[in-house]
């Protein structure tokens, strides 16, 4: 049981919609240990984002429980250490640069010093965007704002990544690229990756793959 | 460097913008309230300076008088010069008396000083613009310039003194004639109520027209430079008889340096708005900042930064913008203090008012002067203003929950 990442049992989560209670999650469960990969598809409004919101700590069930690294409880900065984020929207703050963006995960746990500044050039290499450094993302394309998003998730060598349709604004071939480097580079680094998408080749990928309906999921 | 200052910085001056419009715009709101709040309270605080150095100049640091009359200046002299921090002192009195040359009537107050002792006390000939103080005798007079103007008088010019005691002789149907004096010279300290009604004489034709015989009204003190008025003062009253009483120039204009302190006071709370402005203006830029980076702001709770974290980097931004602010705006305002006569000059050249400032300030250089204490008062004002600025959008940021934030469209 000492490579189990994330442990989540019984996840309740429901929201209130004008006047009636919709419940979206009835009860996951799921495990991740390390290294591995688990896909997670589903319709639209089907709980894969909530699902993600309360396995990365951002969000609390209404009833089940969670564990990481088999600690009831974690705080901000444990989720920056354990964990790494990717969205579809990309969140790059853009009075950064490229760099600038992937050292900012570092930055927030107080970690700023050569060797962070070596690895954040060294993950942007990695993923090919060397030369746009000291780039701000207005002057990148999508798939490069991704990119450095993806550097950023791996900046602090979190032991998960949990990525939320990371190719959900991008054109396929870019897509297809993100979906490469990400696996690629989860799989080098030893990271632990759930994927939310809605895509079933990029889904395919994945050692693990579900699929999440009527708030649980089924193992397609 | 931690992360909160380092985001703020880079929020306000965002990586590869050369001209942040936003941070600009803030930080001269800041910039122009302390720039006018230096220059208003230097100038305020020059006029004041200039007024204390007249009174002080005028009246010395120390002035003694008594109930009634010091009838022994001789002793009481004697007394005060052996204290520790006079330097000097001279017997004077004073009193009002009507003068009168070709028919023009005026009601000035006439002092009395002692010749050979008020050369030490008080620099009066620095003030003669006409004539000679060394000519002033028991038969001679000087007059301040607008009473001299008023009644037309020049050196040379004979005036005729009417006291109170020519009303105590006619109570007895004794006949007093009026004194005649000529006068030899006019003075000018730079402060309208002495330049328009004072006129002073030697003592001794003062004890003559009041009926003094020996006996003075009080004793102006010099002290050593750096001692303290209020302890002189205080061993003065120790040393000196029940009915003499020894008072410093701010004791004995208290109410007038009230009234200066006042109006300082009114100009820096009224000046100190433009900051407050600013800091609404900054505060306000600021929450907008908060609305349009929600997302941002959920990215960094999401990341790992706890709420306190994205509060202080709001919290910073108002700091940075008021003291980059006041920074600019002690620079904008000492050039302006600096070159004040220029721009004053350069003013009354263009509305044509040149001599109308001088007749009716007196100046035609611009004072100024401005306290430690008073610019660590502007400073502070500016630095407290432009944290609080800060502290509304800090506090909002903070209530954001990052799964909420990172939902928002």
């Amino acid at each position: 049981m000492s490579n189990l990442i994330l442990q989540a049992n019984g996840l309740h989560k429901s929201f209130l919609s004008g006047e009636r209670r919709l419940e979206v999650l009835r009860g996951v469960d799921l495990t991740v240990s390390s290294g591995e990969s688990v896909s997670i598809r589903g319709e639209s409004g089907s709980g894969k984002s909530t699902l993600l919101n309360l396995l990365s700590g951002l969000d609390a069930p209404d009833a089940g429980g969670l564990r990481w690294e088999g600690a009831p409880t974690i705080t901000p900065a444990e989720r920056g250490r354990l964990i790494g984020l990717v969205f579809q929207s990309f969140y790059l703050v853009p009075e950064l640069d490229a760099l600038d963006n992937v050292l900012l995960a570092a930055r927030l746990l107080g970690k700023i010093g050569a060797p962070e500044r070596a690895r954040a050039a060294e993950l942007l290499r990695r993923v090919g965007l060397a030369e746009r450094a000291t780039h701000v993302p207005a002057k990148l394309s999508g798939g490069e704002r991704q990119r450095v998003a993806i550097a950023r998730a791996l900046m602090n060598r979190p032991k998960l990544i949990l990525a939320d349709e990371p190719t959900g604004n991008l054109d396929e071939g870019s897509g297809d690229s993100v979906i490469h480097l990400l696996l690629a580079l989860c799989t080098e680094e030893g990271a632990a990756l759930v994927l939310v998408t809605h895509n079933p080749a990029h889904a395919a990928r994945c050692g693990r793959r579900l699929f999440l309906r009527e708030g649980g999921f089924h193992t397609v | 460097m931690s992360w909160p200052l380092y985001l703020a910085l880079k929020q306000l001056f965002p990586t590869g913008r050369r001209f942040p419009f936003f941070t600009a715009i803030s930080i001269l709101g800041v910039a122009l309230g302390v720039a006018l709040l230096i220059v208003s309270i230097s100038v305020m605080g020059g006029f004041g300076r200039e007024i204390r150095k007249m009174i002080v100049n005028t009246q010395g640091e120390v002035q003694v008088r008594s109930f009634g009359l010091i009838n022994e200046p001789g002793k009481v002299l004697e007394v005060v010069n052996k204290i520790e921090g006079v330097v000097a002192s001279t017997p004077f009195a004073e009193g009002v008396a009507m003068i009168e040359h070709q028919r023009k009537p005026a009601f000035p107050a006439i002092q009395g000083v002692d010749l050979q002792r008020v050369d030490a006390v008080v620099p009066l000939r620095k003030y003669i613009i006409a004539g000679k103080f060394d000519d002033l005798d028991d038969d001679r007079v000087i007059l301040s310039s607008q009473l001299a103007a008023t009644l037309g008088a020049r050196i040379g010019s004979t005036i005729e003194v009417y006291s109170p005691l020519l009303l105590e002789k006619l109570k007895n149907d004794e006949v007093l004639l009026p004194c005649e004096l000529s006068v030899c010279g006019i003075f000018e300290v730079g402060h309208q109520q002495l330049d328009s009604s004072v006129v002073i004489v030697t003592l001794r034709t003062m004890q003559e027209l009041y009926g003094l015989g020996h006996a003075v009204h009080g004793i102006n003190v010099k002290l050593a430079e750096d001692t303290d008025p209020d302890e002189v003062a205080n061993k003065i009253n120790r040393a000196l008889p029940m009915d003499g009483v020894a008072k410093t120039w701010m004791d004995a204009n208290q109410e007038f340096l009230f009234v200066l302190q006042l109006e300082k006071n009114m100009i820096f709370f009224l000046l100190l708005f433009i900051i407050v402005v600013a800091a609404f203006s900054v505060a306000s830029s600021l929450l907008i900042a908060v609305v349009r980076k929600t997302r941002e702001i959920g990215l960094l709770g999401a990341l790992g930064a706890t709420p306190r974290q994205v509060a202080a980097c709001f919290c910073y931004q108002g700091i940075i913008i008021g003291v980059a602010g006041t920074a600019a705006g002690l620079a904008l305002g000492f050039t302006v203090v600096h070159f004040r006569n220029d721009l004053v000059a350069g003013f009354t050249r263009l509305t044509g008012s040149a001599a109308a400032l001088e007749r009716f300030y007196q100046f035609s250089n611009l004072p100024a002067y401005l306290s430690g204490t008073d610019l660590a008062l502007i400073v502070t004002s500016a630095l407290v203003v432009s944290t609080l600025a800060g502290l509304l959008p800090a506090w909002r940021a903070a209530k954001l929950k990052p799964v909420e934030a990172l939902r928002s469209e």
